[in-house]
């Protein structure tokens, strides 16, 4: 049971004041991020990663702020499904369809308050899972060489759509893009200047803090103006709690189920927390059967989907840490974290940093105390916040981000190429051209490079290697398929899902 | 046309594919000789995955989204100078002076009346620089109000 005394020493960092302070501070902000219009979790974990390195916070507090955050958001989400109808966050969606008939029926404070007692249990399940699943897949990974992580690198890329992605194409020349960028800069092994024509600063190659904080924060301003979304909402009364204990009770079963489904989605390549409260919904409708009253305000509509993807973003985890491959835009900002920080991700860091790996996911646990208590009583204060009008708070967020960027180098021309990556990011949204590929794509693509010379060093220089293994000739067949699959069943999957929404008597 | 806007991000990628895949093959050979992967051999995969791409974008376009035109593309074109004006001044007028401005205009451009626009910007920039200089000693720039 070594796994318990790597808890117990995760417990020790995460439990220092001063990390759970800010644990604290990151479960608030996070709340406030999933809630908030116009600030996605991936954008939100972006902005907030200059900040934790001008703060000059140890690995492992910077790690816990931005897990809190990322678990926060998931949170957050929830508020203004149900309260609005209108999902903070892509998972949030399947919150919409019993959450907001609730809140009709004046059973607002209700769903909230079950919601998060579901996000909780949720978000518990995906951790244990995470606890349990991580160092077995650590040490398996361990057996992985060059050639698999290259292979296992594409098959990240690949899956990154996601089953129910529109155009793999997109995906592959988001990707593609990506790693181009990441090649700009100072050959590390040959010393070769490639792509820098010149330029001083370009020489140690393109930050890929100020690409994702431009592609994320820049061009969700420029979609808000565009959209001319920048009034507010009106304020909304949530009304008094009247759960029972029994309502709780009942819905225990469906916590846990939702929890278990969400978990696995999210650990597997391709799904995701939308998949993740997607299944969870579907399966509770079938489960309850006709006894429910879905779509109309049943609670077990609530807690499916919410406990779904909860468990969904602990389980989205799990290839972070293990392989270093992230699964999700957020995690992947996760990803961007530590490699800035100089960890390598991966099998190694179980043991190279074991104090950063169980101090996070210890954090998890705690974090997801706070959020419990800081999601009941609190809740007043976020929905007061969710009518802060869009045009004060994004120009005050993109000032946020100019100051990140500016304060981890002092140059102004960090700031231009923040603004250009934010243009960039627009145009590549109008076209559908997806971002979290492109940001993976500048995480990983030296890491992609250093496996690929690695594996022909190794084999002098046959390219055969790269798949002659079993493991190896796996990963690529599910990369293929990967790309594969979306043309084949995703426009089911995808027709699926909207007569979900549909079949709801309110999408008025 | 349908999917013009595909066909034209197309054209654009394949031909930064062909000017990336050809640069790759200037670069001189690395000191010490050349190996099976140098310098140039993962850009030239790249740049042929991205060409491939591209063809497909050209052959099988997706439809075209609906492109902001008029006002709306002028608002964008509006607050893209706002943020490159915002990178400029920063330095040279100081973070407070650069910031009321950037956030007040963006905000005001975005619809909030003129008045409450400058506060939201006043207040931030004043609540932002105090915080980042006395509360976590990081020094934004001061630029015109520096005390000499």
């Amino acid at each position: 049971m070594e796994t318990i005394g790597f808890l117990m020493q995760g417990f020790a960092v995460a439990l220092t004041p001063e990390n759970l302070m800010f644990a604290l501070f990151g479960a608030f902000v996070g709340t406030l991020i999933g809630c908030l219009p116009g600030l996605g979790p991936a954008n939100g974990v972006a902005i907030l990663i200059p900040l934790a390195f001008t703060l000059g916070l140890s690995p492992e507090t910077a790690m816990i702020l931005l897990t809190a955050v990322y678990a926060g958001a998931m949170y957050g989400g929830r508020i203004s499904s149900i309260l609005l109808n209108i999902p903070g966050d892509e998972p949030a969606m399947m919150t919409c369809l019993d959450g907001y008939p609730m809140a009709r029926s004046g059973r607002a404070a209700d769903a909230l308050a079950i919601s998060a007692v579901a996000s909780f249990a949720g978000g518990l399940i995906g951790t244990l899972g995470l606890i349990l699943l991580a160092p077995v897949l650590a040490r398996f990974a361990l057996t992985f060489g060059p050639a698999e992580y290259f292979a296992l690198f594409l098959l990240a890329f690949a899956t990154l759509g996601g089953i129910t992605g529109k155009n793999p194409m997109k995906t592959v020349i988001a990707a593609a893009l990506g790693i181009m960028v990441s090649t700009v800069g100072i050959d590390i092994s040959t010393g070769t200047q490639r792509y820098t024509f010149g330029v001083l600063e370009l020489y140690e190659g393109i930050d890929f803090i100020l690409a994702i904080v431009g592609l994320f924060a820049i061009s969700e301003l420029l979609f808000f103006i565009e959209h001319k979304a920048g009034g507010g909402r009106d304020r909304v009364l949530v009304g008094k709690l009247t759960l029972t204990l029994k309502e709780l009770v009942s819905t225990i079963p469906t916590q846990l189920r939702g929890g278990v489904l969400g978990f696995i989605a999210g650990v597997l390549p391709g799904a995701g927390a939308s998949l993740g409260s997607f299944i969870s919904y579907t399966l509770e409708k079938q489960v309850v059967g006709k006894k429910g009253k879905f779509g109309e305000g049943d609670i077990r509509g609530v807690v499916a989907p919410e406990a779904g993807n909860n468990g969904a973003s602990s389980g989205a985890l799990v290839p972070m840490l293990t392989l270093g491959v992230p699964g999700s835009g957020t995690t992947a900002v996760l990803l961007a974290m530590l490699i800035s920080l100089n960890i390598t991700p991966g099998p190694l860091m179980f043991t190279q940093n074991a104090d950063l790996v169980w101090g996070v996911i210890a954090a998890l646990l705690v974090g997801n105390l706070l959020l419990l208590v800081l999601n009941i009583p609190m809740i007043g204060i976020f929905v007061r916040l969710l009518s802060v009008p869009p045009m004060y708070l994004l120009p005050i967020v993109t000032m946020v981000a100019f100051v990140g960027i500016y304060s981890i180098s002092n140059s102004a021309f960090d700031l231009y190429f923040m603004v250009a990556f934010g243009v960039a990011g627009y145009f590549l949204r109008k076209l559908e051209i997806p971002l979290v590929p492109i940001i993976l794509g500048l995480l990983l693509g030296p890491e992609m490079e250093k496996n690929l010379s690695h594996a022909m060093v190794l084999s002098d220089g046959d390219w055969s290697i790269l798949w002659a293994s079993p493991l190896a000739m796996g990963l690529w067949i599910f990369a293929g398929l990967g790309l594969a699959l979306p043309y084949l069943v995703g426009p089911l999957l995808r027709r699926r899902m909207r007569e979900a929404i549909k079949e709801s008597p309110v999408s008025d | 046309m349908t999917g013009l806007g595909d066909r034209i991000l197309g054209l654009g990628l394949l031909i930064l594919a062909i000017a990336y895949g050809w640069a790759a093959q200037q670069w001189p050979e690395p000191f010490g000789g050349a190996e099976t992967v140098g310098p140039e051999t993962f850009p030239t995969i790249l740049a042929v995955v991205l060409a491939a791409g591209s063809l497909y974008l050209m052959l099988k376009p997706d439809p075209d989204a609906q492109w902001p035109l008029g006002k709306t593309a002028l608002e964008l074109v509006i607050a893209v100078v706002i943020l490159v004006v915002y990178a400029v001044l920063m330095e040279p007028l100081g973070f407070v002076i650069a910031t009321t401005f950037a956030v007040s205009l963006l905000s005001w451009r975005m619809g909030a009346g003129l008045r409450p626009a400058f506060l939201t910007g006043l207040v931030s920039a004043v609540a932002v620089y105090v915080l980042f200089n006395f509360g976590l000693s990081l020094s934004l720039p001061a630029g015109l109000l520096e005390v000499h």
